[in-house]
């Protein structure tokens, strides 16, 4: 990896992300989103935080995960990431210029919903350390399927199963309200239910592991992505 | 400066190159001519690390193609493929701006190089905007930005305009005078006869002959005189002894308006080594 490479490749996926209005839109939806769930009933107080939370799993579905995974599977479509191969950048060249890319739009993403959500104490250090695992998380996911998917239009195949279980895990509450239901015991060892707990301020070493383990598998399936583009030439 | 030994190439069971050889020296344009299907591509692409040969050797610049992957080696090539593309959201200087600095150049080559192709004036449309030819020649331009030592180029000009294909004719001329080794492939007989010191006959995957435009056309020439009366009426006689008396008459007949030896073009060579028109 060379700084200078990856920094022309943020330089110039900033400007096409900005230019791509279902990019663009991607980062405005959450808070379109937030504005909407903060005004809706100001008398009932604090808005609950599975909310907030499902509004943190779109950002990251949609911005982080969503975002990568068009950005990657776009170069491959049109013929571009060839030409960059071509050069003297490197594959991780291009894809630390483009997480940088993700990073910012996630960042001002979720800043702004939250700041429409008008939740209090949300930034606090360990809520955001675990939001740091799960970006990560989901940035490996778009990484790894992005190295795989040749077409735009193949990513939604992706993003729609992803999106429901792990940006609105949360959700599940309101489908299955029996307590005990096994999907429910399952969905809590999700990513965002971690996040959930920690935003909640129940979090401890057990939410962090086991938010380190999605790491830990999401990393693996980056590495299974890189050995299976290099097998097929 | 490009050696090519017995290269082969299989996909599945169709041999698209069945053990090529040549050679290119340093600040030689080299053509490889050839119909559709011939392995032009498959050739170019070898040479350029995207496909790994199934048999031979290639050495480019002092290097094996066993490190044709290695940054080291494609950052000395200028590589101008059948699908490469630029970047549509961005301005034309942008995505040259994006080349300039992955491989580090000094910042005024951007419209050093456009100026040349004539483009200076398009250096802030967006790529969307521009036409075929215009993406072709910032492709060109994207190629050299780097003052490569070796040039792949594999249809540089096939389906472009006329002016564009002199803008990039000129433009290559100048690399070749700058001392840039060039191997290009294309269909276009005049394009080659132009530009390269040397060309391949490449067909079904085999090259059947090499050598200088000039010197090919000599090979083949057939030892006849074309002669054009008035009338419209063409007659073709051969250049030897036996009608030695009637070609001297021919000279001063003012009925004959035009004698001409039989001296192929480059196509017509193709075709006689061949048996098959080069489109
Ligand atoms: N990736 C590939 N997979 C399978 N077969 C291929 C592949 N690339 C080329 N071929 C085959 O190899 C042969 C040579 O193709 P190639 O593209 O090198 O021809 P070409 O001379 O460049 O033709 P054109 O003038 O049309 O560009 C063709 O028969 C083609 O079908
Ligand atoms: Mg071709």
């Amino acid at each position: 990896m060379n700084i200078t490479r990856v920094m022309a490749i943020f330089e110039k996926d900033y400007k096409e992300f900005m230019r791509n209005m279902m990019l663009f839109t991607s980062v405005l939806i959450p808070m379109v989103l937030a504005a909407f769930f903060g005004r809706m009933d100001p008398e009932a107080g604090a808005l609950p935080s599975e909310l907030v939370i499902i509004i943190v799993g779109v950002v990251f579905t949609s911005v982080t995960f969503s975002g990568m995974m068009t950005m990657m599977a776009e170069e491959n479509e049109k013929d571009t990431l060839r030409g960059l191969l071509q050069s003297p950048a490197s594959i991780l060249d291009l894809i630390a210029g483009k997480s940088l890319v993700i990073i910012l739009m996630t960042v001002i993403s979720l800043a702004a919903s939250i700041f429409l959500i008008e939740s209090d104490g949300f930034w606090s250090l360990e809520n955001i350390a675990g939001l740091m695992l799960l970006g990560i998380f989901f940035l490996n996911l778009g990484i790894g399927i992005g190295l795989l998917v040749k077409s735009v239009a193949t990513t939604s195949v992706y993003l729609i199963p992803i999106m429901f279980l792990f940006g609105f895990t949360p959700y599940i509450e309101f489908l299955v309200t029996e307590e005990d239901h096994i999907a429910r015991q399952i969905a809590e060892y999700f990513p965002l239910y971690q996040n959930l707990y920690i935003y909640n301020g129940d979090g401890g070493a057990a939410e962090f592991l086991i938010l380190l383990a999605w790491v830990a598998a999401s990393l693996s399936i980056v590495l299974w992505a890189f050995k299976r583009r290099k097998s097929d030439g | 400066m490009i050696h090519v030994t017995d290269l082969k190439k299989t996909f599945g069971n169709e041999h698209a190159l069945k053990g090529i050889d040549f050679e290119v020296g340093k600040g030689e344009v080299f053509g490889l001519l050839g119909p559709s299907g011939s392995g032009k591509t498959t050739t170019i692409k070898l040479l350029t690390g995207e496909f790994r040969p199934d048999g031979g050797d290639i050495e480019v610049n002092g290097t094996g193609s066993r490190h044709f992957g290695r940054t080291s080696y494609v950052r000395n090539l200028g590589i101008l493929s059948d699908k490469s593309a630029l970047y549509e959201r961005l301005t034309v200087r942008d995505n040259l701006e994006l080349f300039r600095k992955l491989y580090g150049a000094p910042k005024q080559v951007v419209d050093e190089v456009l100026d040349k192709v004539g483009l200076a004036d398009e250096k802030d449309k967006r790529v969307s905007k521009l036409s075929k030819g215009m993406k072709q020649r910032v492709l060109l331009c994207k190629a050299v930005l780097h003052k490569p030592d070796v040039m792949f180029l594999d249809e540089p000009t096939s389906a472009l305009d006329p002016t564009t294909t002199e803008k990039i004719h000129e433009m290559l001329e100048d690399l070749k005078g700058e001392g840039t080794t060039i191997m290009l492939t294309t269909h276009n007989m005049d394009e080659a006869t132009r530009l390269c010191d040397r060309v391949a006959f490449l067909h079904e995957g085999v090259i059947k002959e090499t050598g200088a435009p000039e010197v090919l056309r000599h090979k083949y020439k057939r030892n006849e005189v074309h002669l054009t009366y008035e009338d419209g009426g063409v007659r073709t006689v051969g250049r030897d002894e036996e009608n030695s008396g009637l070609l001297r008459a021919a000279l001063f007949d003012e009925s004959v308006i035009d004698i001409r030896t039989d001296f192929p073009t480059l196509g017509e060579v193709f075709k006689k080594v061949t048996g098959k028109e080069l489109v």
